[in-house]
C-alpha cells in the first residue's frame, strides 16, 4: 500500500510543479499582460472574414450559374453586387497590410 | 490501491478547480502567466483521471473484490473483456468515463488552440466549470473507489449486457457527448473574451462534427444491440435512455446546419449561441436521465443520489448559457437579413425549426410524466403513439427537404430556376409513388410518403453530384472519374454532407420498410408444425439442448424457406443464467439479400411437452438502417477530412504573424 | 417569420394533444379503484400465476410496488412474457379493469430491470 501513497504524492507534486511552471520561469517577466486583440485587430479580423465571405460568395454563385441553379439574368443581377462587395472588402483591408497590427508586443516564449 | 485511485481523483479535483478559478481570475484581470497556470492544471488533470481510470481497470481485470465497485459488477466467471467493460456498467463508473474524455478532449483542444491565447483564456475556466462538477461528484457523492470486506463473489454483469455491443456502445454514446462539451466551451469562451469574429467555430468545427458523429454510431449501435439481443423484434421503443442520447444529437444536427449559415452569411449568431448551449445541456441532461434512475424507464427503476446535483448542475448552466448570451446580446447583432423565403438561408432555417421542434416534443414526452406525477401526484407514461405522430410531423417534412435545399440558390431563387432543377427529382418522386401505390403500398400512408420524399431526395442528391462533375469537366476538361474526385477533393463538406445526406435517405427508407411494411405473426407449433408468414414457410423440426460456459441454451430449430425452396435453418431459443438467476431470450434472424431485410424469430414459450409457442417478424428493408450508419460514417469523414489549402487559408486569416513567421 | 413557424409547430402540438389525450395515466394498485378506461397499472407481482398467456389467459395479482397497501389487483393476460417476469418482480401492463379484473391489452406486459443498468423487453413495436 505504500507505494500506493508514494505514487499519490509524487503525482501531487508533479501537477503542483507543471502548474506553478509559467511563474518558475518567469520569476520577473517585463509584461505579465494577457495579449488580446486591440481594435485595429478586431476590425481586421471582421474584413477578413467579410472578405472571405464575399469571395466565397462569388465563387458559389459562379458554380451554381455554371450547374444550372441560378438562372442567366438572376447571375446577372446578383454577380455585379457581389463583385462590388469582395473588391471593397479587399481594398478595405489593403492599407491594414502595411501598418503594424496594435497587439501587445507578444512574448515570443515557447508554449510549455 | 483504491486509496490510490482517490487520491488521483482528489488531485484532479483540485486542478480543475483551480484552472476554473485562477482561469477566471486571469482571464478578467488579463494576467498572462496565470492564465498559462490555469492552462496547465486543465492539462495536468487528464493524466490525474488517467491514473484513476487506471486503478480501477486493474482492480476490474482483476476481480479485486474489495472494491464495491467491482463487486456489484463482476464476477469471477465473468470473462475479462466484459469485466474490464464493466467500467462503465455502473454510475460510479460511468461518472469517471465522462470525466476522463472530458479530461483528454480538453487537454487536446486547448493544446491544438493554445496560440489564440485571448480565447482559450476563457475556454479553459468553462471547461474547468464542468470538469469540476465531475470530479467532485466523484470525489464525494458517487466515488468508484468505495471499499468494503470482499464478498465470496461478486453480483456479476446482467446477460443481456455480456456482448460485444457492451464494449463499444457506451464509450461511443460518451465520445459524443462529452465530445458537445468542446463547442460549447469555445462558443461560451467567445462570449465571455467578447470576440465577434467565427474564431469559435472555425475551432471546434470538427469537433462538433466528430462528437456528433460518434453519437449518432452509438444510438446506432445500441438500436442495432436491441433488435438482436434483447429481441423484441424492434430496435427504437423511445424509452426516455434512448430519448436521452437522440435528444442532443438533433440539436447538434442543427446547430451542423445553422452554423453554416452563419460563416456564409453572418446570420443566425443568437440562435447559433443557444443551440450549441441547448444541444451541451441535453447531453448533460441525457447522461443524467441514463444514470439517475428519476424517469420510469424500463432501463432503470432504482432511485440514486446523483440525480438531485445533476439536476442542479444543469440549471445552473443553463442560466449561466442563457444570462452570457443574453448580456452579449449586442455584440451578436446580425448585420444581413433574410432576403426571401425562397433561398437555400431558409431552406436550413425551416430545416432547424424541425429539428428543434421535434427534438423539444420527445424532450417533452420524457420530462411529462414526472412533471405529472409532481403536480398532480398521478403519472401519465407517454408511449409510441405520440412519438410517432411526431416523427412522421417534423421527419417527413425533415427528408423533403433534405431534397430541396441542394437544389434552391443562395440568398433568392428565382421560381423559373427553380422549376428547371425541380423537374427531374419531382419526376422520380412522382413516378415512384404513382409505381409505389399501385403495387398496394397505400396502405400506409407514412410508408408511402416516406418512400416518396425518399426518392426525391436520392434524386437530387445524385444530380448534385452529376452536375457539380459536369461542371468541373466543363472547366477542367477531365475525366469523369478525376472530376468527380475533385469535385469532393475541393468541397469536402458539402459533398461529405451529401454523402450524409445519403445515409439519412437509407435509413428513413429503412425505417419505413421495417415498421410500416412489417407482417407479425404468432402461433403454437408442434414439432413438425409450419406457419406461412408473407411469402416465407417456417417449419419447426425440433429442440435442443445445450450448455455453454454460464448457461443452459435451448434452441428450436426452425426450417425457412421461400417459393418451396429452403433458404435457412434458425435457432430461437432461450438461455438460463444460474449466477444472476435470469433468463434471456436468443432470437435468430435470416437476412434476406433479396429484400434486404429480415426474417426475424422468436422463441416466446416453449412447452415442457415441445410445443413452440412462435413469433415471426417479417422486416423489409431493416438492413437499410445499418447500412445507412456505415454510409454516415464515410460521409462524415469525408467532410471532417483535413484540407491543408483551406488550413493555410484559415491559418493566415486568424495568425497573421505565425504564418508569416 | 420565426414566430410564424414557432406558432405554426405549437398549434400542431396543441391539436395533438388535446385530441388524442396527454399520456395514459399510470396508476399502482391501490389506486385502480374506480379507474375507467385505458390505464397502466404498475405493480410487484404476487402468486400463484396461474395459465398460460398464449393458451388461456395468464392471471396473477398485482401490489403496491412501495408501501403496505393491501390492495390486490387480479390481471388477466394474454401475450408474449417477457423473460424476467416472476414472482416479485416490478412490472408495467396496460389495460383496463373490467368487472373487478384488470384486463391486459395482449402483449403490453413489460418488467423492470432492478437496481442494475439494464435493458428489459420492451413491449411489442
Amino acid at each position: 500500500m505504500a507505494w500506493a501513497l508514494v505514487l499519490a504524492a509524487v503525482l501531487a507534486v508533479l501537477a503542483v510543479v507543471f502548474v506553478a511552471r509559467p511563474f518558475l520561469r518567469e520569476p520577473t517577466p517585463a509584461s505579465d499582460r494577457l495579449d488580446e486583440p486591440g481594435e485595429a485587430e478586431r476590425r481586421r479580423l471582421g474584413l477578413v472574414e467579410e472578405r472571405d465571405r464575399a469571395l466565397a460568395a462569388l465563387k458559389e454563385l459562379e458554380f451554381d450559374h455554371r450547374t444550372g441553379k441560378v438562372s442567366d439574368e438572376d447571375y446577372r443581377r446578383q454577380v455585379g453586387a457581389l463583385r462590388r462587395r469582395a473588391a471593397e472588402a479587399l481594398r478595405a483591408l489593403e492599407p491594414r497590410v502595411d501598418a503594424a497590427p496594435s497587439r501587445h508586443p507578444v512574448d515570443r516564449e515557447r508554449v510549455p | 490501491m483504491a486509496a490510490l485511485g482517490r487520491a488521483a481523483l482528489l488531485i484532479a479535483l483540485g486542478l480543475v478547480a483551480y484552472a476554473l478559478v485562477a482561469g477566471s481570475y486571469a482571464a478578467w484581470k488579463r494576467r498572462r502567466r496565470l492564465a498559462l497556470s490555469a492552462q496547465n492544471a486543465l492539462l495536468a488533470a487528464f493524466p490525474a483521471t488517467v491514473v484513476a481510470a487506471v486503478v480501477l481497470w486493474v482492480a476490474l481485470g482483476r476481480r479485486d473484490l474489495t472494491f464495491q465497485y467491482v463487486a456489484q459488477h463482476t464476477s469471477h466467471s465473468l470473462p475479462l473483456g466484459y469485466a474490464l467493460a464493466a467500467f462503465w456498467g455502473g454510475q460510479e463508473g460511468s461518472l469517471l468515463l465522462w470525466l476522463l474524455i472530458l479530461t483528454g478532449y480538453a487537454a487536446l483542444a486547448v493544446w491544438l488552440n493554445r496560440r489564440s491565447r485571448e480565447l482559450v483564456a476563457w475556454v479553459v475556466p468553462v471547461l474547468g466549470l464542468v470538469a469540476t462538477f465531475f470530479a467532485f461528484m466523484l470525489c464525494f457523492v458517487s466515488s468508484p473507489f468505495v471499499t468494503a470486506p470482499a464478498p465470496s463473489d461478486g453480483a456479476g454483469m446482467v446477460p443481456s449486457l455480456q456482448n460485444p455491443y457492451m464494449l463499444a456502445h457506451p464509450p461511443m454514446l460518451y465520445l459524443g457527448y462529452v465530445g458537445l462539451t468542446i463547442p460549447y466551451a469555445f462558443a461560451m469562451g467567445a462570449l465571455l473574451s467578447r470576440r465577434t469574429d467565427e474564431r469559435w467555430i472555425v475551432a471546434t468545427r470538427r469537433w462538433t462534427l466528430a462528437a456528433w458523429t460518434f453519437l449518432g454510431v452509438g444510438q446506432l449501435l445500441g438500436a442495432h444491440w436491441a433488435y438482436v439481443e434483447i429481441g423484441w423484434g424492434g430496435y427504437y421503443a423511445w424509452d426516455p435512455v434512448e430519448n436521452a442520447a437522440l435528444m442532443p444529437w438533433l440539436a447538434a444536427t442543427a446547430f451542423l446546419h445553422s452554423v453554416m449559415i452563419q460563416e456564409k452569411r453572418g446570420m443566425l449568431k443568437v440562435w447559433n449561441m443557444v443551440l450549441v448551449a441547448l444541444a451541451f445541456c441535453l447531453s448533460l441532461f441525457g447522461t443524467f436521465l441514463t444514470r439517475s434512475g428519476v424517469v420510469n424507464s424500463v432501463h432503470s427503476f432504482s432511485q440514486s443520489s446523483i440525480g438531485g446535483w445533476f439536476l442542479g448542475f444543469i440549471v445552473v448552466m443553463t442560466l449561466f448559457s442563457v444570462a452570457l448570451v443574453y448580456l452579449r446580446l449586442p455584440l451578436l447583432r446580425a448585420r444581413t437579413r433574410l432576403e426571401s423565403l425562397v433561398s437555400r438561408e431558409a431552406t436550413f432555417l425551416y430545416n432547424n425549426l424541425l429539428l428543434v421542434a421535434l427534438c423539444l416534443t420527445i424532450l417533452w414526452g420524457v420530462v411529462y410524466p414526472i412533471l405529472s406525477e409532481a403536480l398532480r401526484g398521478e403519472t401519465r407514461s407517454v408511449s409510441k403513439p405520440y412519438y410517432d405522430f411526431f416523427l412522421h410531423t417534423f421527419g417527413l417534412p425533415l427528408l423533403l427537404l433534405m431534397g430541396i435545399g441542394p437544389l434552391v440558390a443562395w440568398r433568392r431563387a428565382s421560381l423559373r430556376a427553380l422549376g428547371r432543377t425541380f423537374l427531374v427529382p419531382f419526376a422520380v418522386a412522382v413516378a415512384v409513388g404513382v409505381a409505389l401505390l399501385a403495387a398496394g403500398f397505400g396502405d400506409s400512408l407514412p410508408g408511402l410518403l416516406t418512400y416518396t420524399f425518399a426518392a426525391f431526395a436520392a434524386a437530387s442528391i445524385v444530380l448534385e453530384f452529376q452536375r457539380g462533375t459536369a461542371a468541373r469537366r466543363s472547366i477542367a476538361g477531365e475525366s469523369r472519374l478525376r472530376a468527380f474526385t475533385m469535385l469532393v477533393s475541393r468541397n469536402r463538406r458539402r459533398y461529405g454532407g451529401y454523402i450524409v445526406h445519403a445515409a439519412v435517405v437509407l435509413l428513413a427508407i429503412g425505417i419505413a420498410g421495417s415498421s410500416a411494411y412489417q407482417t407479425i405473426r404468432e402461433r403454437a407449433l408442434a414439432r413438425g408444425q409450419s406457419m406461412e408468414v408473407a411469402g416465407y414457410t417456417l417449419t419447426y423440426t425440433g429442440l435442443a439442448t445445450r450448455q455453454l460456459a454460464n448457461a443452459q441454451a435451448v434452441r428450436a430449430t426452425v426450417d425457412v424457406s421461400r417459393g418451396g425452396s429452403h433458404v435457412a435453418t434458425l435457432h430461437p431459443g432461450k438461455n438460463s443464467y444460474p449466477v444472476e438467476q435470469q433468463v434471456s431470450n436468443e432470437v435468430s434472424i435470416y437476412h434476406d439479400p433479396r429484400t434486404v431485410g429480415d426474417v426475424f424469430t422468436i422463441a416466446d414459450q416453449i412447452d415442457p411437452n415441445g410445443t413452440l409457442y412462435l413469433k415471426v417478424l417479417v422486416k423489409p428493408l431493416v438492413n437499410l438502417i445499418w447500412i445507412a450508419g456505415l454510409v454516415f460514417v464515410a460521409g462524415s469523414l469525408v467532410a471532417m477530412w483535413p484540407d491543408a489549402l483551406e488550413q493555410r487559408r484559415l491559418a493566415e486569416r486568424y495568425e497573421p504573424e505565425a504564418a508569416l513567421a | 417569420m420565426l414566430a410564424l413557424s414557432v406558432a405554426a409547430a405549437l398549434a400542431v402540438f396543441v391539436v395533438y394533444t388535446a385530441v388524442a389525450g396527454a399520456g395514459t395515466p399510470q396508476l399502482s394498485p391501490s389506486q385502480l379503484a374506480g379507474h375507467r378506461g385505458d390505464v397502466e397499472l404498475v405493480g410487484a407481482v404476487v402468486g400463484p400465476v396461474r395459465g398460460d398467456a398464449h393458451t388461456h389467459p395468464m392471471r396473477f395479482l398485482l401490489r403496491d410496488v412501495q408501501g403496505h397497501e393491501r390492495a390486490r389487483v387480479a390481471v388477466s393476460y394474454t401475450g408474449s412474457v417477457p423473460d424476467l417476469f416472476r414472482v416479485g418482480r416490478h412490472v408495467v401492463v396496460e389495460g383496463t379493469l373490467r368487472g373487478g379484473v384488470f384486463v391486459a391489452k395482449p402483449g403490453s406486459l413489460v418488467t423492470k430491470c432492478p437496481s442494475k443498468y439494464a435493458p428489459a423487453k420492451p413491449p411489442t413495436t
